[in-house]
């Protein structure tokens, strides 16, 4: 990056914000009728129950708690990125921190509809909440559940706040470089950001204090989503390794969508000097860390099974791997697992296409792996007579295809709006020079 | 008493304003703030500022967040005092979760708190006096001194490679 000055990396930066080309808006109009279908779905199941759905005896958990929990899982490497490794001091970090933090806060919002998804009744979604009524009713902070609901609205207002810390400096850059109602708008949202050295004496604290905070309870969060299932005594669920395996899980699935967005990122606003080759195989070779990882913990729970002797636990595990759902378990090893090891490659980690398909592979893996997690143990646990087999219902997939065109949707109006890389950082890393920054 | 000037001097590198910076606080004039495109740790340095408070806010927000969390999942669990399966209706294990996400929510509530105290953030009178290119690749000295050393504060700035282009009275 020596060859790269302060007023380059602004002036990349804001032309992301120009006015839009045509392209853009046809994109933003497909998504928004993605949207829109997910909304019909949604609301078509509020009117007639939600019977709509596939979901159900003895599989009542179906694709809308799979969604959740991939979307809690793609939260996390925004989180990964911009807290960990900042405490790390990985300075590779920086040109993708911003849209990863942004990209953790639209996820978090998109899992967090879903519980309200699956309740049906989503007018009494309130009920979920502490607070003194007439049915002398509270919560239950002894369930996972009732956990959840505290550690994903936690994880909300933490993430959406410390991107929000985060974009201060740059909100005031787009101040200082705009005219008329946007400058007026950028200079309500800056606060005033001058850069005043006290300014940034107390940021720079508040931020390692963020970054601090944030990455226990990343940990947590997932760890928690993870005793929804292993606190029940359903077999396949039922398992000390399930918080680090849902960890691992989320972070791999969250760094493969970094890869997926990011990469086209880097082509539409000529980010390449900034996102460079490096920075994406450093994101590569992260995954292969936690493609191992999650590698283990499949293994793992073969080996767990067997050892237990638990007759209804190696047969939930058998059945996983020949019975009706082989083929979801089967892309979901491949996919998660062996695909990410072409990353070994130096070749394959520093090619473009290799890593933007690569990165698809692990996102539908990772699904299926929620799916086999949740679909599969409930579908075949302790009595043969109550086993059965569920598909996703045609509303499911409408509002599971919502979710997915919501996400890019808030994704594309926040890279037209918002500096989608921290000029801030991007400035800091190339000061302390280009060994760093790589 | 006669009147104070304001002299705000544009450096276009750290190092330079790092060395003007050093060179004011030798000098009988009063360096009377800084503003720079990023953090910097020469010029922090330079500045020898004292280390923020906004973690005393952090950990108060951390205390509070804990006990507020804790005792709401104590509070509820006694509303409906009916034992299950043998189980403590005051259960110290699971509250701790409870306890824990508190902690960290509220520590990051006392966080922002602190930032924007410490900071005061909004603010929004410093952009009177304020260059917009501090916030892309230059960096700002303001430097005040009585009214008729004014000349003589502003050529220092200049020789210091700085740009002098804006006063304040």
């Amino acid at each position: 990056m020596s060859e790269i000055t302060y007023q380059d990396i602004d002036n990349t930066v804001l032309a992301s914000l120009r006015r839009p080309s045509l392209p853009y808006w046809l994109l933003i109009t497909v998504l928004f009728l993605g949207v829109l279908i997910g909304l019909g779905c949604w609301l078509y199941q509020i009117f007639v129950g939600v019977g709509v759905g596939g979901q159900n005896s003895p599989v009542n958990w179906g694709t809308y708690l799979i969604n959740f929990v991939f979307w809690v899982g793609i939260a996390h490497s925004g989180t990964l990125i911009s807290a960990i490794l900042h405490l790390f001091r990985a300075g590779w970090r920086n040109p993708i921190a911003r849209a990863a933090e942004t990209m953790t806060v639209f996820a978090v919002c998109i899992a967090g509809l879903f519980p309200f998804i699956h309740l049906g009744r989503v007018w009494l979604v309130y009920y979920m909440l502490p607070y003194p009524n007439q049915r002398y009713l509270w919560p239950n902070f002894q369930s996972p559940l009732v956990f959840d609901v505290v550690a994903i609205s936690t994880y909300l207002i933490v993430s959406s706040l410390f991107w929000y810390t985060g974009l201060l400096p740059d909100l005031a850059t787009v101040r200082d470089r705009s005219e008329g109602v946007r400058k007026k708008i950028f200079r309500i949202l800056s606060l005033g950001w001058t850069g005043h050295h006290e300014q940034w004496r107390h940021h720079t604290r508040a931020y390692l204090f963020f970054a601090a905070l944030a990455t226990p309870l990343v940990i947590s969060v997932h760890s928690v989503v993870s005793w929804d299932f292993a606190l029940g005594i359903v077999p396949g669920w039922h398992s000390t390794i399930f918080a680090p395996y849902f960890v691992a899980g989320a972070i791999h699935s969250g760094l493969a969508m970094v890869l997926t967005l990011m990469i086209p990122l880097r082509k539409i606003f000529h980010y390449e000097r900034f996102i460079t080759r490096d920075v994406l195989e450093n994101v590569a070779k992260t995954i292969v860390f936690t493609g191992l990882i999650v590698g283990y913990a499949y293994l793992l729970e073969y080996f767990i099974a067997w050892y237990s002797g638990n007759s209804v636990e190696q047969e939930t595990f058998r059945w996983r791997a020949v019975g009706e759902y082989s083929v979801e378990f089967w892309i979901m090893i491949i996919c998660n697992s062996l695909i990410p090891l072409l990353f070994f490659f130096k070749r394959i980690r520093r090619s473009v296409p290799w890593l933007f398909g690569i990165s698809i592979f692990v996102n539908i893996g990772m699904w299926y792996e929620r799916f086999v997690i949740i679909i599969g143990s409930v579908a075949h646990d302790f009595i043969p007579h109550a086993w059965g087999l569920y598909a996703p219902s045609a509303i499911e997939i409408g509002i599971l295809l919502g979710s997915f065109s919501v996400f890019f949707f808030l994704f594309m109006l926040f890279a037209k709006h918002l500096p989608s890389v921290s000029m801030t950082e991007l400035k800091e890393a190339l000061l302390k020079g280009a060994t760093h920054a790589r | 008493m006669p009147a104070r000037r304001y002299v705000l001097g544009s450096f276009k590198g750290e190092s330079e304003a790092t060395l003007a910076i050093e060179a004011l606080k030798k000098s009988s004039w009063e360096l009377d703030r800084v503003h720079t495109p990023f953090p910097s740790h020469k010029i922090s340095e330079a500045l020898k500022g004292k280390k923020s408070r906004v973690g005393y806010f952090t950990l108060m927000g951390g205390i509070i967040g804990f006990l507020t969390g804790f005792a709401l999942a104590v509070y509820t669990a006694v509303q409906w005092n009916i034992i299950v399966s043998g189980k403590p209706v005051v259960a110290w294990i699971p509250f701790l979760i409870v306890g824990f996400e508190f902690t960290i929510l509220f520590a990051v509530f006392g966080n922002v708190v602190g930032l924007l105290t410490q900071a005061r953030l909004p603010e929004f009178d410093t952009l009177k006096v304020y260059d917009p290119r501090f916030s892309g690749e230059y960096f700002g000295i303001v430097a005040t001194c009585d009214e008729g050393e004014e000349q003589k504060l502003k050529d220092f700035l200049t020789n210091m490679g700085g740009e002098v282009n804006a006063f304040e009275g």
